[in-house]
């Protein structure tokens, strides 16, 4: 076989694997939906992330569906009552409210879907993600040792909950785990409830496996629904209140005290809070660095080394400026012209070839020739061609036809023709030349002095 | 301030970890070391108390080369740590000893020597142009230097002609020594101006008895001869544009510069009165009198500095001043370029006047490279066509000379190598032939 089959036996099922890999990340990336779209399981969207179906499903059993765009009027809309705060995009809301979700009424039950760690971290829920799968997997609630303890969703002996795993970081006992891990659920005043998949709730999926009867089951305990439909990242809260849960760094600068006199109260109105602060924190996280708060890169290294650095840029400054300094000036000089004499000659050599002036060229060259002819076998100027031939024929020792044609015959056709036709000219006109001192035919013969006339002697 | 201010702050950036409050600690060294640069600059020794003077040679032969020293006298109380840097311009190819890199040291009221070997590599003057010293402190931590303090001491190298034409001196020589019937003993120069009367030998020509002398004398006596001696001639450079153009590896002027610097020795020997004259739209140089011994180093002098200028010469200019000066017949030898367009609208029209009273020669050089195109046999399409347009360049230069020649004037057209003895040549012909 030869080398370019052998390279195809390898090529073609690596190109094969690789396409069908390209393929298949493709199509995942295309079908897993990015929470943190605009529309992601809306109620409102009928698209194949949304979560209208959903809420259609909730309605018809009669739950209260009250949807929310702004995550502290999600949070007072709890109040009063038994309430579900559903978030299904807990990837969006801002640091400082996740610590609020802690401040729930009695009675809530809060449901994240898929929330990340700093997430589960910050609302001081004891879990953290283990494993993550690729794809959601439909797995039934029970495990092999212990049945499920949540029984609105039993019903739903198989649904595609398993993505996210979760693990208890306290004691196993205070968190019960469902369909393989897939789901959390903390008790207590209020009750969390993680779900590892947003694929039960999508418009897309509701209806594969029994995912409509958990998704359904999971939201209707309290029989109303308050749902945190998000459409982007959530602005900061106008104003932080002291939170359990907030990281003592956050607090030991002044700027942010006056805000604290405001209370949670005013927070409903708070939506409209971010657009009339000028500046600042509207612009969200990376605005921070402006009001005050110290690059945390200062405390990275200790001061002698920011001293050092600082130092050595000096000493950098000081290596720069003494060598500004040069050693005198440098020191112009008009240069001569460089253009060689011969620079038209050979420019005009140059424009014949461009115009292809095959015809000039070649008369030019004869002409020369045979003057150099001419002067060397003393011929007459005005001697006819075909003494001229035979003359140069019988120097040469070539027949007088070929003499005749090549210093009268036609021009040449081509470039090539004219090259033959050139050193042909050429060995004519060297043949019979003793010795090529003086090739040069306009050179002035040299001065011959007559000799002294001195008869007899001999020096 | 120096390199090693900046090692002595960096050196120092390295036991900044020990210091309890760092940024303190790089206050006080900063402190420091900035204290320490400008107690050295405080006692570096004064530039204004420096004296700079040079001496050494002030003209030199293009290809030789030339020592010029200068003396640098410390005349403060403080010893002198310094970098001298002598500039010269580049084409001077200046060599020093002592190369700007390395410190030299004086103690108060030495003076040091620091020469400079320059090898030029072009004709014409090679000025000095700016001394610049630079004083260290004694630590070596800061300099002292200023732009013209001290001022840099004027000198000009002069780089005289290569001439190597006068290896064709002595062969030149000899024959005219044969024109002027010197060497060979009795025979008989082929002047025309009469020598002297002397006795009969066997083996002179029995047409130069002088039969009237003979008569009144006892023996039988002959005339000798010899050429015409005092003679004027005139060496006229074209220094317009056309002498710019490099023929070979040198402009066209230098190859008229070593012609008549050969023509002006041989024609001092032969006895004749040479004037050079330069000259483009204005005269650039002229020299009287080449002829007598102490002058030709003084036109070599006047040649050496000659550049070309990118103007068309004006030969009408050339021409009133030929008539003007020289009143007597001359030989005219016009160092020029056969150029068509060139002498074919300043000197044509001009010439007949200048012919009317002197013997006018024309010489040129060309370029070497036209011979070599249409005498290599043509190995690409190129060298047909490049062969062509050469030999149509030669066409028009031969026109060229045969209308100079219908004024009666000799044309040299030699390559720039060879111009110069084929210019002496013509000469000695034009000289034996009792032309001038």
């Amino acid at each position: 076989m030869s080398a370019r089959g052998r390279r195809h036996r390898i090529v073609v099922p690596v190109l094969a694997a690789a396409l069908l890999m390209t393929i298949t990340l493709v199509t995942h990336e295309i079908d897993q939906p990015d929470p943190t779209d605009r529309g992601f399981l809306s109620p409102t969207v009928t698209g194949d992330h949304g979560g209208s179906r959903l809420a259609a499903s909730l309605a018809r059993q009669g739950v209260v569906v009250q949807r929310e765009t702004n995550a502290l009027r999600a949070l007072l809309a709890t109040r009063p009552g038994p309430a579900t705060l559903f978030v299904p995009a807990p990837e969006l809301l801002h640091p400082r409210t996740v610590g609020h979700l802690g401040l729930l009424p009695d009675g809530t039950r809060l449901v994240l879907v898929d929330p990340p760690r700093r997430v589960l971290a910050a609302a001081g829920l004891p879990l953290r993600p283990t494993g993550r799968r690729w794809a959601t997997r439909a797995v039934p609630p029970h495990q092999l040792d212990r049945s499920c303890p949540l029984t609105e969703v039993v019903p739903a002996t198989t649904a595609a909950v398993a993505r996210q795993r979760y693990v208890p970081t306290g004691a196993p006992d205070s968190v019960d785990l469902c369909y393989a891990a897939g789901l959390a659920r903390l008790t207590g005043t209020t009750e969390s409830v993680v779900v590892g998949a947003s694929d039960p709730f999508r418009n897309g999926r509701i209806d594969e496996w029994d995912n409509l009867t958990f998704a359904t089951g999971l939201l209707a305990t309290t029989g109303r629904v308050v749902w945190l439909d998000l459409d982007g990242p959530e602005p900061p809260p106008p104003e932080p209140t002291p939170a359990p849960t907030r990281p003592p760094p956050e607090r030991d600068d002044g700027i942010d005290e006056p805000d604290q006199q405001e209370d949670l109260d005013s927070e409903g109105n708070g939506e409209t809070a971010p657009g009339a602060r000028p500046g600042g924190e509207a612009s969200g996280p990376g605005a921070r660095g402006s009001s005050g708060e110290p690059n945390p890169l200062w405390s990275a290294f200790p001061p002698w080394f920011w001293a050092l650095l600082l130092q050595l840029a000096l000493a950098a400054l000081l290596i720069a400026i003494g060598r500004a300094r040069r050693l005198g000036p440098p020191n112009p000089e008009p240069l001569p012209v460089a253009v060689p004499a011969a620079e038209t000659v050979l420019g005009r050599g140059r424009l014949y070839q461009q115009a292809r002036a095959r015809e000039s060229t070649a008369r030019v060259l004869r002409t020369a020739t045979l003057a150099r002819l001419a002067r060397r076998l003393h011929l007459p100027t005005e001697a006819p061609p075909s003494t001229v031939a035979a003359t140069v024929a019988a120097r040469t020792g070539d027949r007088p036809e070929a003499i005749h044609e090549l210093l009268y015959g036609d021009a040449p056709q081509t470039d090539r023709g004219l090259l033959e036709l050139a050193g042909e000219l050429d060995r004519v006109t060297r043949a019979g030349e003793p010795a090529p001192t003086r090739p040069l035919p306009d050179a002035p013969a040299p001065a011959r002095l007559p000799k002294p006339r001195s008869e007899g002697d001999h020096r | 301030m120096t390199w090693r201010a900046a090692a002595l702050l960096a050196a120092g950036a390295l036991t900044l970890p020990g210091w309890p409050a760092p940024f303190v600690g790089l206050v006080v060294m900063v402190c420091v070391v900035l204290l320490l640069v400008g107690l050295d600059l405080a006692l570096a020794a004064p530039l204004g108390a420096l004296t700079v003077e040079r001496a050494g040679e002030r003209a030199v032969r293009l290809g030789g080369t030339a020592t010029v020293t200068l003396y640098l006298r410390n005349a403060s109380g403080r010893p002198l740590r310094a970098r001298v840097r002598d500039a010269w311009v580049p084409s001077a190819g200046a060599r020093p000893e002592v190369p700007p890199t390395r410190v030299v040291h004086a103690a108060p009221g030495e003076v040091l020597a620091l020469p400079s070997h320059l090898t030029p590599t072009r004709r014409g003057d090679r000025p000095a142009v700016a001394l610049t010293i630079r004083s260290f402190g004694p630590l070596g931590l800061a300099f002292r230097q200023w732009d013209g303090r001290p001022g840099t001491p004027p000198w000009t190298l002069r780089v005289l002609p290569r001439f190597e034409a006068r290896r064709h001196l002595p062969e030149r020589l000899s024959r005219l020594r044969v024109i002027d019937g010197t060497q060979v003993g009795r025979g008989r120069g082929p002047g025309t101006e009469f020598d002297a009367l002397r006795e009969y030998v066997s083996g002179d020509d029995v047409r130069s008895i002088d039969w009237r002398a003979s008569a009144r004398r006892a023996e039988v006596l002959v005339r000798t001869w010899r050429p015409e001696r005092d003679r004027r001639l005139i060496c006229v450079l074209d220094t317009g544009r056309t002498s710019a153009v490099r023929v070979g590896d040198e402009p066209r002027l230098d190859a008229s510069i070593e012609a008549a610097l050969l023509l002006s020795a041989l024609a001092g020997r032969a006895g004749d009165r040479v004037d050079v004259l330069a000259a483009d739209v204005v005269p650039r140089a002229s020299v009287a009198g080449a002829e007598r011994p102490g002058q030709w180093s003084r036109l070599a002098h006047a040649l050496a500095p000659l550049q070309p200028a990118l103007v068309e010469t004006d030969f009408r200019l050339i021409a009133g001043e030929l008539l003007r000066r020289h009143r007597p017949r001359s030989l005219v030898v016009l160092l020029t370029a056969l150029e068509p367009g060139a002498l074919g609208e300043g000197l044509l029209p001009v010439l007949p006047r200048l012919a009317a009273r002197h013997r006018v020669l024309v010489a040129a050089a060309q370029d070497p490279v036209l011979v070599r195109l249409t005498a290599t046999p043509p190995r690409r399409p190129e060298d047909a066509y490049a062969a062509a347009a050469a030999w149509r360049t030669f066409d028009e230069r031969n026109r060229l000379t045969a209308a100079l020649t219908r004024h009666h004037v000799t044309v040299v057209d030699a390559p720039a190598d060879h111009l110069a003895p084929a210019l002496a040549d013509a000469y000695l012909t034009l000289k034996s032939t009792a032309q001038l």
